[in-house]
């Protein structure tokens, strides 16, 4: 990790730590952010610890994860296909997961199957994804053509569903299709995030083979790499963080495509450090907009993937103009 | 950092093949037009179709009604949208070389719906024929927004112009949804419209249109060749003479126009532009100068036959056509990309 990597993490994990002790401290009973971090832990008045470990921890928690997931799995995508668009959206991923979960909505089944059937299309479509396309050697560009088809079929049904809802459920439905952090339990953090952690660590050990991988595939088999496998577990690894994503926040758009150009245009071309820094961006503006979106809105109810578009996209305008004045 | 899938003309087969393969392209066309006229939730024989067409009421009146007065305006505006679908696709990958890129990320479809919601939450209309001008003025903005984000220097940068208008695509879309739930009268009304369909629009709609679709036409047309030079690479284009930033902004000027005009029409009708190019470089090769008149008859033979599709398999109901194009679309294009790689 170089140390401008270095100085881009330790700011964002203060930040991070800023936002997520603000968003603990917020809502209907008001405390500060230090009595509501010793809340987390299980120190201080019964009824603090009572609201936030089981009305706001979950949902802070979530939103963490859940980016943090995003972040990674867009960054590893763009480096894998080497096209500055890749996002789980490209590769079916989120068109699976919004179909899984429209679909239990559709049928009547409860919101709590929601997150699993979420997961469970997220993965089917990257399964079907690859059992179509994945032929190892250069298949890189058919990859994502046969994923663009996949997404596009699923979200025509995602979208004819909610055409054909009554008004009530469409209304549910295109909430979810969304992302949104809603009533998550401390079971689906529990499980999500362990699953989401041992993921990280993955990538994190792997991630080097990405940096070989950039030198083309007749380099890295020189320096002892078979590419094919090392694609195929590098891809795995970034859908399975999306679909686990999915299933935690609803498919929040943006996160995954904006924090990878961020990161970049921050700390500049990938480092050992990369990974870590999209992962705390990742969770910082995923729980950033969820905090604008309760508390500092007079409206209720809006998705927070409609936030962390509009808080992300200034940020990534900003950085693009200013790359382009000192380019000249 | 693009994929290689709009490189150079690489397999250049012989003209009379491309024509041939082109004129057939056409026939197929006609008889989709055909259909179009005489299916729907009622079968109207062809030989009461023509004499509908020519004016003749041989047949029974209420058929030929069918035929001049729903039929014969959906499928020109089929054949307009398709047409300006395929078009702006073809020139969208072409001028960002980029094989993600179409109409829809260009961030045009995203501002025409975020125009048209904002207008059905505003103002409370209710009719297509109203929603027009949003959607012309909202995709213009959006889609002149992606490419002032694109500029560096003072030049449009294809890879700055497809993320920008990818990101603004996910701002407007976000928004968009936001909107319809925040009113449940918005979700009801905007959620048909954002479908896409060709259904219940007269041919008024096309007053404000045309001329976008005339002018975007004619540039796509006119940079074509400046394009095949660019898939070269930016240098070799420049040691050929060709203008290099006056080409790309023709170009991204000309998918604006074209897809502004399509979504006014139709509604955000994603795929056709995405698909049929892809569909023609596999048929007719790379070529830019037979890849804007082949998109111009692959994308309404797409649209064509998706909107009968759907008039048929949900009888006496039917499917809106942005559903079908998606359906029929995607299983296509992911057995040509297995194809070609083959």
């Amino acid at each position: 990790m170089n140390r401008r990597t270095a100085a881009c993490c330790l700011t964002a994990l203060v930040l991070l730590l800023a936002v997520t002790a603000t968003a603990l401290s917020l809502g209907e009973v008001a405390m500060s952010p230090g009595t509501a971090l010793r809340a987390l832990f299980g120190f201080g008045q019964g009824g603090d610890v009572l609201v936030v470990r089981e009305f706001r921890a979950p949902r802070v928690l979530a939103a963490l994860i859940a980016g943090a997931a995003l972040a990674v799995s867009g960054q590893l995508l763009q480096r894998l296909f080497r096209n500055p668009l890749a996002s789980p959206d490209v590769i079916g991923v989120t068109g699976g997961a919004s179909f899984g979960a429209v679909l239990l909505l559709a049928l009547g089944a409860s919101q709590l199957l929601v997150p699993l059937a979420a997961l469970g299309g997220g993965l089917a479509a990257a399964g079907l994804l690859g059992a179509f396309a994945w032929r190892s050697r250069a298949a890189v560009g058919r990859l994502v053509l046969v994923g663009l088809a996949v997404q596009a079929g699923l979200a025509a049904a995602v979208n004819l569903m909610i055409v054909r809802f009554p008004a009530e459920l469409a209304s549910s439905a295109l909430q979810w299709t969304t992302g949104s952090l809603y009533g998550r339990t401390w079971t689906e953090i529990q499980v999500g995030g362990a699953a989401v952690a041992v993921l990280l660590v993955a990538v994190l050990l792997l991630d080097r083979r990405v940096a070989v991988l950039d030198l083309g595939d007749e380099s890295a088999g020189g320096l002892g790499l078979r590419p094919d496998r090392a694609r195929l577990q590098l891809l795995l690894l970034s859908i399975a963080l999306a679909s686990l994503a999915a299933a935690l926040s609803g498919p929040v758009g943006f996160v995954a495509l904006a924090v990878p150009h961020l990161v970049r245009l921050l700390a500049g071309p990938p480092t050992p450090g990369t990974v870590l820094l999209s992962a705390l961006t990742g969770a910082l503006l995923l729980l950033g907009a969820d905090v604008v979106v309760l508390h500092l809105l007079p409206v209720q109810g809006l998705p927070v993937g409609a936030a962390t578009a509009t808080l992300g996209a200034p940020w990534l305008l900003v950085l693009m103009i200013r790359q382009t004045r000192s380019a000249r | 950092m693009e994929l290689p899938a709009t490189a150079a003309p690489a397999r250049r087969s012989p003209a009379a093949r491309q024509t041939l393969l082109l004129g057939l392209g056409i026939c197929l066309l006609l008889v989709c037009v055909a259909l179009s006229l005489a299916l729907g939730s009622r079968a109207v024989p062809l030989s009461t179709v023509v004499d509908a067409l020519l004016g003749h009421h041989a047949g029974s009146g209420s058929d030929a009604q069918v035929v001049t007065g729903l039929r014969l305006p959906r499928t020109v505006l089929g054949l307009v949208v398709g047409a300006a679908l395929g078009v702006a696709g073809a020139v969208a990958q072409g001028v960002t070389r980029n094989p993600l890129a179409s109409p829809t990320t260009l961030g045009v479809n995203a501002g025409a719906s975020f125009a048209v919601v904002t207008a059905i939450y505003a103002l409370q209309l209710t009719r297509p024929v109203e929603y027009v001008w949003f959607a012309v003025a909202g995709a213009g903005l959006a889609g002149l927004a992606a490419q002032a984000m694109a500029r560096r220097a003072g030049e449009l940068d294809p890879t700055r112009l497809a993320l920008g208008g990818t990101v603004l695509t996910a701002v407007l879309a976000s928004w968009t949804s936001a909107l319809m739930l925040l009113r449940r009268r918005t979700l009801d009304e905007a959620r048909f419209w954002l479908a896409g369909s060709l259904d219940g629009r007269g041919l008024e709609v096309l007053t404000p249109v045309w001329p976008l679709l005339l002018v975007g036409l004619v540039l796509a047309v006119a940079v074509a060749p400046a394009l095949n030079a660019l898939a070269l690479g930016e240098e070799s284009a420049q040691a050929l003479g060709v203008p290099v930033a006056r080409i790309r902004t023709a170009a991204a000027l000309a998918v604006v126009l074209l897809a502004a005009g399509a979504v006014a029409i139709a509604g955000p009708i994603a795929f056709v532009g995405l698909a049929a190019p892809h569909l023609v470089r596999l048929l007719l090769g790379g070529d830019q100068r037979w890849l804007v008149p082949g998109c111009a008859v692959a994308g309404p033979v797409l649209l064509l036959a998706a909107d009968v599709l759907g008039r048929l398999v949900a009888r006496p109901s039917e499917l809106e056509v942005g559903i079908v194009t998606a359906f029929l679309g995607a299983p296509l294009l992911a057995v040509l990309a297995r194809r070609a790689a083959r």
